[in-house]
């Protein structure tokens, strides 16, 4: 336990010590976070709620999803891939801890210092410029802190499931990007959600993409009863354990079969 | 001629090379298709539930979406070796120290160091957005306006590639990529993808003083499709386009070669 938090301390501390690409993707992230409330402001136009969803609450959406999208990392990220192709995997292995806890450490570090360096100063500064929505009760802000951690466990768990099919392939980089690529479609991470055909929305809120993006951002800008925020959590839930359960699988299976070539 | 030459060959090697495993290849093309296509999809599914966007229709968004994403694509294969992604790293390691001691034209050596292939994903998909597009709206075509349509998609692939040189020059000094400049790569690739009125003033300003990207894109779709600038422009600025894209490229040209001369190499 001691070395998993150690871990994460370092990986905290890497993240942190990229100021200025930090900076740098703070700015990159905010001017696209303003294209996207320009397009949703253009699109409602005179309209104050569409389908359910007010325009603050599709601005709000704009702030949120380029805040969260370094946190998350969800479109891009082959460090396990690497690590399998160059043999550095070899070295993991031997560390008295299990691969897959290791990695889980690295990743909460960096999505701790994402999120403290890029997350939350991109969204105050969005609050400037717009009038956004917040959550309206306390219950509400405990659960959506919960749901966004949840979120990052989920996406972690895909993100080292598609790295390990580098276990497999010499050529995972392309199975990878087609990978991210499916799950950026379903994330809802484009356009709300809310604003898709019903049945697209509904069974994009079920897979695991729409669960790591769009849930914690219904939680964050509509008032939900206890009883959706419930069901919130247990979707989110189920995926973590899903992807925890599937890694440790694959992960025991690709390893039988690793052969590092001497270097 | 000789470099042009070695040009083309270092290119159909980089060709080769990708095309090594076909199956895989396509797949890689396809989903690319599908992807980045998805963006466009995902603004239609949400178009339906409203009736325009700054008086403009889908037809008419798509029109320049379509052009944008097949210049940009096209120039994100030209262009591959000034890929800031990739070149940051051909700094570090010193693989660009290689090049400077070859006795051929380094800009032609840089062109030819890399060339993804892949970009038909992103080129198709354009294409297909642009073709939907002239499905749904009538353009009323004349002779001028036929050929200022690939005069505007060569315009675009200089301007994005000016950038892309931009941006590549700056790894002289930052040795990293600068995330930064996507917001006029990348994001110039997506504000080009809707009517830009909508957008704004202080970032219709970046995009017209800064980054003319306005130019290139909204102005001269304003001409071909007929409709009424609320911005008030006087008619002549639809055709500045290629003036601005050449004028973009010679600069960007001019910023690279002041930056290999006060190149220094990382060391490493």
């Amino acid at each position: 336990m001691t070395a998993f938090f150690a871990t994460i301390r370092t990986s905290f501390r890497r993240q942190l010590t990229y100021r200025a690409a930090n900076l740098s993707g703070l700015a990159t992230n905010l001017m696209f976070a303003f294209f996207r409330a320009s397009v949703l402001i253009a699109l409602f136009n005179e309209k104050n709620i569409v389908n359910g969803l007010s325009i603050q609450g599709a601005i709000t959406f704009a702030g949120i999803t380029q805040a969260l999208i370094g946190f998350l990392s969800f479109f891009s990220w082959y460090d396990v891939m690497h690590s399998i192709n160059d043999g550095q995997i070899g070295a993991d292995l031997l560390k008295p801890m299990n691969f897959f806890t290791y990695w889980l450490g690295v990743d909460l570090g960096r999505a701790l210092g994402s999120f403290i360096i890029r997350s939350l100063p991109l969204f105050l500064i969005f609050m400037l410029f717009y009038k956004i929505t917040l959550p309206d009760s306390f219950l509400q802000w405990l659960v959506f802190l919960l749901s966004i951690v949840l979120s990052e466990l989920i996406s972690f768990g895909w993100r080292f499931l598609v790295n390990l099919a580098a276990f497999w392939s010499p050529n995972a980089l392309g199975i990878g990007r087609f990978a991210f690529g499916l799950s950026w479609i379903f994330s809802g991470f484009f356009m709300p959600l809310d604003l898709f055909p019903d049945w697209l929305a509904n069974f994009s809120r079920l897979t695991p993409f729409g669960a790591s993006v769009y849930l914690p951002i219904e939680l964050f800008i509509n008032s939900l009863t206890p009883g959706e925020l419930l069901q919130t959590v247990f979707i989110q839930i189920f995926w973590v354990l899903f992807f925890i359960l599937i890694d440790q699988l694959v992960l025991s299976r690709g390893v039988r079969k690793l052969v590092i070539q001497g270097g | 001629m000789r470099s042009v030459k070695l040009l083309l060959r270092l290119i159909r090697l980089q060709i080769r090379s990708q095309l090594q495993y076909p199956a895989s290849f396509i797949l890689e093309v396809i989903s690319g298709v599908i992807i980045m296509g998805f963006y466009f999809v995902a603004f239609a599914l949400t178009f339906s539930r409203f009736d325009n966007i700054g008086g403009w229709s889908l037809g008419e968004v798509a029109f320049v979406w379509g052009l944008a994403e097949f210049s940009f694509g096209t120039m994100d294969m030209i262009f591959s070796g000034f890929d800031y992604d990739a070149f940051g790293p051909m700094i570090r390691k010193g693989q660009f120290d290689q090049l400077l001691l070859r006795p051929v034209n380094i800009t032609l050596q840089v062109f030819g160091s890399r060339f993804v292939l892949r970009r038909l994903g992103k080129m198709i998909e354009g294409l297909a957005i642009f073709i939907y597009s002239l499905t749904l709206i009538q353009v009323e075509w004349t002779a001028f306006k036929l050929l200022y349509l690939p005069v505007l998609v060569v315009s675009q692939v200089f301007f994005f590639g000016s950038l892309f040189v931009i941006g590549a020059t700056t790894t002289f000094w930052t040795m990293e990529r600068l995330e930064i400049l996507n917001i006029f790569s990348y994001g110039g690739n997506e504000v080009m993808s809707y009517p830009m009125h909508i957008f704004p003033r202080p970032i219709r300003m970046l995009f017209t003083y800064v980054v003319p990207a306005i130019l290139l894109s909204y102005y001269p779709a304003v001409y071909m499709l007929g409709k009424t600038d609320p911005l008030g422009a006087p008619a002549f600025v639809s055709f500045l386009a290629p003036v601005v894209a050449a004028a973009m490229f010679w600069l960007a040209l001019r910023f690279w070669h002041f930056g290999i001369r006060n190149y220094q190499s990382s060391g490493s």
